[in-house]
């Protein structure tokens, strides 16, 4: 077996070798000699013997646990078959295997287990490998960044492959020498991976398990420290065929037939590989021959490959996954190359080392009799967390190999593809642009409290959120340090592929010289624009917006798109003073530095060219022309629904200075209003009004009335008074007083007169007389209409906001004055009365309520009606 | 983007989705995309006499190019803001019709 021609098996191990060699299921021929030379040790014969019995006797047992573990039987029969498809938990099971195997005293028991495990390992895993991978790097060119993962997977590749490629050059009779340098080891040294030979073996065998995807990871680099530890004949041969240099296949079918002579280089080799891969899991990728092919196609690589995809080779090692076993792969290597097709090449015992061992490994049975009670139980620990261990990630990994790697390949192309469309121009753009490609979603989800990250969150989240979660998931089953890499490359090639996605050029036509069109690009977000027109600079319609409409009074239709016009250019205006709030720099504080302060003095700046902007919107200084047939600008705009809409809006943007003004420019133009002038009832029927005026009227106390409440409210007399004063002299009162608006205002005015009255001693006597003969004649003015000020008839009930007007003015009204109001509305006082008895309690109570109002007002209740 | 933008504030609200065949199917809206494509479940057809075929389907993807109207819950509206929204895209339209 070893290059040197000795045979470093001892008897024993030769016998094991043939126990084994029948049930590899390898070609019968070849291992006939075998059992031949086997014959010719007679102490071989006695090893079997024992072997066996104690086999026979682990299995069961070991069955049994494995049963409890995974919970079903059938794993065992695959790997007896030898069939491929048991790779999947081919890890776990062996891991079991060994720790089973480790804690009896038998080392026989484990070695024979363990070969049916090797068995799960089939040529398939190579080849998915090979497909992910590339895949991968593929992908990333098209993001235009550079693969960087591909070094990773083709190291593994390599290391395994090295040890492998001798292997495959071995023949029959290697093959059993390797098996029983195993043996050997096994008893000996369970950790220790047992055919260093194997690697020397007949290349022939490793030829059908061969795939050609390691080729294309195999890259021209050398294989480092590994030549120098294994035995020369397999690291010469590695070396050559991954770097494409002939020097190894030449070398290797000699060694082959030395390696099976010599069954003790063997063992020590694979030892020295397994050290040597652990240290250098990042070599680069070597070509392998097809003989290395063949070796990296073997069952460990299977396992290995969709750890590859991760990079890691260390990470499916230690996790001990059930379907890949990388770490294991190393140690089984060896094994591995004695069977040259999938076989169940070495001892179970290299695969258990690999994961759970540490250190003073022990790898076989007969170590742990050796070893104190103290090392025994640490041992044993050890042992059942291991197990315990390997059992949760086969729970985790029973849906392993649902997707094939070029399955989650695809998937993960989507994945990032979906990523960096998403937030391939957000991300550009900023967060700004964000909300404008997404407003509505992005405040409605602010206002209603969507559970959305906040919109405000920098586009670039996406990618980190996605990869997190991601990472989250594979924490839980990988090593930390493996795992952790593993997403970080995630992470990293993610970023670049957004970063591409961000570098991609902006130009949305391509215009190739001399061809007739320009080739547009469209995606999702920005999609292909089927009309291109473009607006002559300078085309700028007449901006009718800010022509006045009494220039062409002719065309009514005119007059109401230029107030539409203003409307919205009232809104565009607050839109960027909300925008403008929302983008405010941070606090000043008494240490900020100038950058800070100059942020500030820019901020207000803007935000007070804003505030004249939307004052000029609002066209609230424009002249007032008397007797013009067209509506001043702003009362126009209070027409609109939208118009009033704006209102609320408006005001909070307003100065106190411009909120009076405009306070102002609605009482002055009271009867113009829309909801005043509009809303006046006819005098000859009780016909009410029309369904849409209505609803502009409820629409105008709605938003309106409030801002109006909420500045009169504040207001000191002098403006009241004055306030009032244009009302009494500029409008005609016994319009406003018959509509819901004009009382609502008036009410407004007069019961804040009252309060002030009532509350503060340091009203200005002449105010307050100003107060009172305005009141007076607004009184005079109202008398003659109090008949009429109720809308519509007793029965419908819509007056409150009469009773309350009436309840604003008598208190405010002098006894005399209040007699005079008693007498006006005593008739409406007296009807309410009276329906209110024939009318369900509730309603009639409300009703009578509503009435006292005002009779409490005066002093008086409806009670006293009797 | 607005309408998607709308229609994703709607996820996990019921909406009836009438499609240009005439068949109106009211479920609960799971998922929207940028080109309209909605996924309802729980679904229920509207004169479900009509199209008895539909009537053990649970929950139906219906690509956007076929959706004639989609009937909204008025409580999941906010009006005032969509008005803003729809005049931030007017605005935005604009203003990438000047850049050309």
């Amino acid at each position: 077996m070893s290059f040197f021609g000795f045979d470093t098996n001892l008897p024993r191990d030769r016998g094991q070798q043939r126990n084994k060699a029948p049930g590899f299921g390898q070609p019968q021929d070849a291992f006939a000699d075998f059992a031949g030379r086997d014959a010719a040790a007679g102490e071989a014969l006695d090893f079997e013997e024992t072997y066996d019995g104690l086999a026979n006797q682990l299995d069961e047992t070991g069955d049994d646990f494995n049963d409890d573990t995974f919970g079903a039987g059938p794993s065992v029969g695959r790997d007896f078959d030898f069939s491929g498809k048991t790779d999947v938990v081919s890890q776990a099971i062996e891991e079991e295997r060994m720790r089973y195997a480790a804690t009896r005293p038998a080392p026989m028991v484990n070695y024979q287990q363990s070969q049916p495990a090797k068995p799960k390992k089939t040529g398939y895993e190579p080849y998915k490998d090979n497909s992910y991978i590339p895949q991968l790097q593929a992908d990333a060119n098209l993001w235009g960044t550079a693969p960087k993962r591909s070094p990773g997977p083709t190291a593994h590749h390599r290391q395994p492959s090295q040890p492998k490629a001798p292997r495959k050059a071995m023949t029959l009779e290697e093959v059993e020498a390797t098996l029983r340098a195993e043996a050997q080891q096994q008893a000996r040294q369970p950790p220790q991976p047992p055919p260093s030979a194997p690697p020397q073996q007949l290349p022939n065998f490793s030829f059908p398990q061969g795939q050609p995807q390691q080729s294309r990871f195999a890259q021209p680099i050398p294989p480092p420290g590994q030549p120098m530890s294994y035995s020369h004949p397999p690291q010469i041969l590695q070396r050559p065929h991954q770097q494409g240099q002939p020097h190894g296949s030449p070398q290797q079918p000699l060694q082959q037939p030395r390696q099976a002579e010599l069954p003790g280089q063997g063992i020590s080799q694979p030892q020295i590989l397994q050290r040597q891969q652990r240290p250098q899991p990042a070599q680069p990728p070597q070509r392998t021959t097809p003989v290395q092919q063949a070796q990296q196609q073997r069952p460990p690589h299977e396992s290995p490959q969709p750890r590859h995809i991760l990079q890691n080779p260390n990470r499916l090692s230690g996790h001990g996954q059930p379907m890949a076993p990388p770490p294991h792969q190393q140690q089984q290597m060896p094994g591995m190359q004695n069977f040259p097709r999938g076989m169940p090449p070495t001892g179970p015992g290299n695969h258990q080392r690999g994961p759970s061992y540490n250190g003073p490994i022990v790898t076989n049975p007969q170590q742990i009799l050796h070893m104190t009670e103290e090392d025994k139980a640490a041992f044993m620990l050890e042992e059942a967390r291991r197990s315990k261990r390997n059992h949760k990630i086969y729970m985790l990994s029973k849906d392993n190999g649902l997707m094939t790697p070029q399955d989650k390949n695809f998937i993960t192309r989507i994945q990032l593809q979906q990523l960096v469309t998403a937030t391939g121009n957000v991300d550009s753009q900023g967060p700004e642009a964000a909300l404008d490609e997404d407003f509505y979603y992005q405040v409605y989800a602010q206002i209603r409290g969507a559970s959305r990250r906040d919109p405000h969150q920098p586009a670039s989240q996406f990618a980190h959120t996605y990869l997190f979660q991601t990472g989250g998931r594979y924490g839980m089953r990988r090593n930390m340090r493996h795992g952790d890499n593993h997403m970080q490359r995630m992470e990293q090639q993610v970023q670049r592929a957004v970063e591409a996605a961000k570098a991609k050029p902006k130009n949305k036509q391509l215009i190739i010289e001399g061809s007739l069109g320009k080739i547009s690009f469209s995606n999702a977000k920005t999609p292909k624009p089927l009309l291109n027109l473009k607006r002559p600079e300078g085309e700028n319609r007449p901006s009718s917006a800010a022509r006045r409409p009494s220039r062409n009074p002719n065309s009514a239709s005119s007059e109401r798109r230029s107030t539409l016009r203003n409307i919205e250019n009232v809104y565009g205006t607050l839109m960027r003073m909300e925008d403008h709030e929302r983008n405010a720099p941070s606090r000043l504080s008494d240490d900020s530095d100038t950058a800070t302060i100059q942020m500030h003095m820019e901020w207000r700046e803007e935000l007070r060219n804003l505030n004249q902007k939307l004052w000029m919107d609002l066209k609230v200084l424009e002249p007032i022309i008397p007797n013009s047939p067209s509506q001043h600008p702003f009362i126009a705009i209070l027409g609109h629904p939208k118009g009033k809409k704006a209102i609320p809006r408006v005001f909070r943007h307003l100065e106190e200075e411009q909120r009076l003004t405009v306070i102002t420019m609605i009482v002055v133009h009271l009867d113009q209003l829309d909801v005043i002038a509009h809303a006046l009832p006819s005098l000859d029927s009780n016909t009410p009004a029309p369904l849409a005026v209505r609803e502009e009227v409820d629409l105008f106390a709605q938003v309106v009335m409030p801002s109006l409440f909420s500045y009169v409210n504040d207001a000191p007399l002098n403006i009241i008074v004055g306030l009032l004063g244009l009302i009494v002299n500029r409008t005609t009162i016994p319009a406003i007083v018959r509509t819901k608006v004009g009382l609502s205002i008036l009410t407004m005015l007069i019961s804040r007169a009252e309060l002030l009255r009532q509350a503060s001693s340091a009203i200005d006597p002449s105010e307050w007389d100003q107060w009172v003969s305005l009141y007076n004649s607004l009184f005079d003015g109202t008398e003659p209409s109090l008949p009429s000020i109720f809308p519509g008839t007793v029965v419908e009930a819509d007056d409150v906001h009469v009773w309350q007007f009436l309840a604003a003015m008598g208190v405010a009204a002098s006894p005399e004055q209040q007699q005079r109001l008693v007498i006006g509305v005593k008739e409406r006082v007296m009807e309410t009365v009276g329906v209110s008895r024939t009318l369900p309690r509730e309603l009639g109570e409300q009703r009578l309520g509503h009435v006292n109002l005002f009779m409490r007002a005066i002093g008086l209740d409806v009670d006293l009606l009797g | 983007m607005l309408f998607f933008s709308f229609f994703k504030t709607l996820v996990d609200h019921e909406v009836t989705v009438e499609l240009k065949n005439d068949i109106q199917i009211k479920g609960v809206l799971k998922s929207v995309d940028q080109y309209l494509n909605i996924k309802l479940e729980n679904i229920q057809v509207l004169e479900e006499v009509k199209y008895p075929h539909l009537s053990a389907v649970k929950n139906v993807f219906i690509r956007g190019s076929v959706v004639r109207y989609v009937h909204l819950p008025a409580a999941a509206v906010d009006t005032t803001l969509l008005e803003d929204a729809t005049r931030r895209e007017a605005a935005q339209a604009a203003a990438k019709a000047k850049q050309g």
